[in-house]
């Protein structure tokens, strides 16, 4: 069996970037600066934006216009340029920047990019909205790779060592889970991991942790890890349904 | 169309430099004019086990000042026509040298060679991105230890992200007899965690560590060793021939070695 930890209340808050589907454009938004490290988070921005958006592609129409919304996030002509690039590799346009910040729009007109220097519109900060779309993998998340996702997440491929899948809602991972799995993210108890094969990880399901060792990794068939008053369980797929 | 590789690992002492050595010798044999770039500024070792130490003059450093050009701080191998050294100052750290600073290095080699092999220093920070971002093309060394396929398996993650188009692994120090005994990791089971395509396996051997200390790649012997001639078909494998895989699980399924696999039972 699976042993249970210690409920972990340090879990961090997602912050994440978004991709939003509008109409006829793509909204790309990125999280706010964390004030800790400022400005020296860029390059762990650059780096989650690559991964986040390779994973997602293919998801778009090609050459899709779309407006990056950074709200008070300071970035420069050199860091401006570094996303069109991504969004470049990926066959995206960028073609309009949303910022409060005067610096980011002087940047962003140099580089000849339409600029909406409005107040902040909390409508489009919310960072639950209330239904996000599945969030569809299909590579495999590596170690020292973080994804999180604020509704499902469906993944074709393994969580390796080190690799961390979040999701405010269920996961379903079609492969191996030898990383950390982190279901209902945000309190959701009813929020469940469905693993086809299990190898030694972790589950996490809202504000509950449970360690799966190496003895109890792969039973050989598919599991579902859930919440019940004792703490995290794993029920074969087969049993699941009769179980609830 | 030059050839633009990085050889690297994540974690230190798996076997980057050796590869990138034997990988160089071998290619130059098979008639290919190979550059090899030291990225590991501060701590170089690819002069050494090429045995080109005593030849330095200039180095990567002294290019990029302007003190001298290219082609003279390129040092040649006497024993392979084909094959030069690109070498790193010892006396800088990694930060002596930028991203920018090492693709120029680069640019400027690729347009006078087929191949340009950059030997990566450990760790993911400022030296190994210097050594990706040239790249187009990436090695990973790893060895049949956790450790190593973990810290491997990070590094994928991070040239998945960056412009690399092809990445392939070199499994490296491989112990027939103890995969024999369910002590070591199988190639198998690395393979499924790193989802790559696998370049080739180089068994351990002691003879390793004597081609190192003699700066005598082991592809240059005149009677290949095994970890010698696994090399070698490495490098026929990235000219686009197929050649099959060595066993060298054969040889080490003896009965003895199934009998004491029955014995021990499974780790």
């Amino acid at each position: 069996m699976i042993d249970q930890m210690a409920s972990d209340n340090s879990i961090p808050p997602i912050v994440q970037i978004q991709l939003q589907s509008a109409l006829d454009k793509l909204l790309l938004i990125l999280p706010p600066p964390s004030k800790a490290d400022l400005p020296g988070d860029w390059p762990i921005l650059e780096h989650a934006l690559k991964t986040f958006i390779k994973a997602k592609e293919g998801s778009w129409q090609p050459e899709v216009p779309v407006h990056l919304i950074v709200e008070d996030r300071l970035l420069d002509v050199r860091q401006l340029q570094a996303i069109a690039e991504i969004l470049e590799s990926v066959h995206l346009n960028l073609g309009w920047v949303q910022t409060t910040r005067r610096q980011t729009a002087i940047a962003a007109v140099t580089l000849g990019y339409s600029v909406d220097q409005a107040p902040r519109i909390p409508t489009l900060l919310i960072p639950d909205p209330p239904l996000a779309s599945p969030l569809y993998l299909t590579s495999p998340v590596r170690s020292g790779t973080e994804i999180r996702h604020p509704g499902n997440i469906i993944l074709v491929g393994d969580v390796n060592p080190g690799g961390n899948l979040i999701a405010n809602g269920d996961i379903l991972i079609w492969g191996t889970l030898r990383g950390t799995a982190h279901a209902g993210a945000e309190g959701n108890q009813n929020a469940i991991i469905m693993i086809l094969k299990l190898g030694a990880s972790q589950l996490r399901i809202a504000d509950l942790v449970a360690r799966v060792s190496p003895e109890a990794a792969d039973q050989g068939e598919p599991e579902v890890a859930y919440i019940t008053p004792d703490g995290i369980r794993l029920a074969s797929a087969r049993s699941f349904k009769k179980i609830k | 169309m030059t050839r633009i590789i990085v050889i690297t690992s994540g974690k230190g002492g798996v076997g980057k430099t050796t590869t990138t050595a034997n990988l160089g010798a071998s290619l130059a044999r098979l008639g290919k004019k190979v550059a090899l770039i030291d990225a590991d500024f501060g701590l170089r070792n690819l002069d050494l086990l090429l045995g080109l130490e005593q030849r330095i003059v200039y180095t990567a450093i002294d290019v990029l000042s302007g003190d001298c050009t290219i082609d003279k701080a390129l040092v040649k191998d006497k024993r392979l026509p084909n094959l030069v050294l690109l070498p790193a100052a010892q006396n800088r750290s990694k930060d002596a040298i930028n991203a920018e600073q090492m693709q120029s290095l680069v640019d400027q080699l690729a347009k006078k060679f087929d191949y340009v092999i950059i030997d990566c220093p450990a760790g993911i920070e400022s030296g190994f991105r210097n050594a990706v971002i040239p790249a187009k093309e990436a090695i990973i060394v790893t060895t049949p230890e956790m450790s190593a396929v973990r810290d491997a398996d990070r590094v994928i993650g991070l040239l998945e992200a960056e412009n690399i188009d092809r990445i392939s692994v070199i499994i490296n120090r491989l112990r027939p007899e103890m995969i024999q005994l369910n002590q070591m990791i199988s190639v198998e089971d690395i393979l499924e965690l790193l989802a790559i395509p696998l370049l080739g396996v180089v068994p351990d051997d002691q003879k390793i560590i004597i081609s190192t200390n003699k700066g005598e790649p082991l592809v240059l012997e005149e009677k290949l060793s095994i970890p010698g001639l696994a090399f070698q078909n490495i490098s026929r494998r990235l000219e686009g021939q197929d050649i099959p895989f060595l066993d060298f699980m054969a040889a080490h399924n003896s009965l003895l070695n199934r009998i004491r696999r029955r014995l021990l039972g499974p780790l």
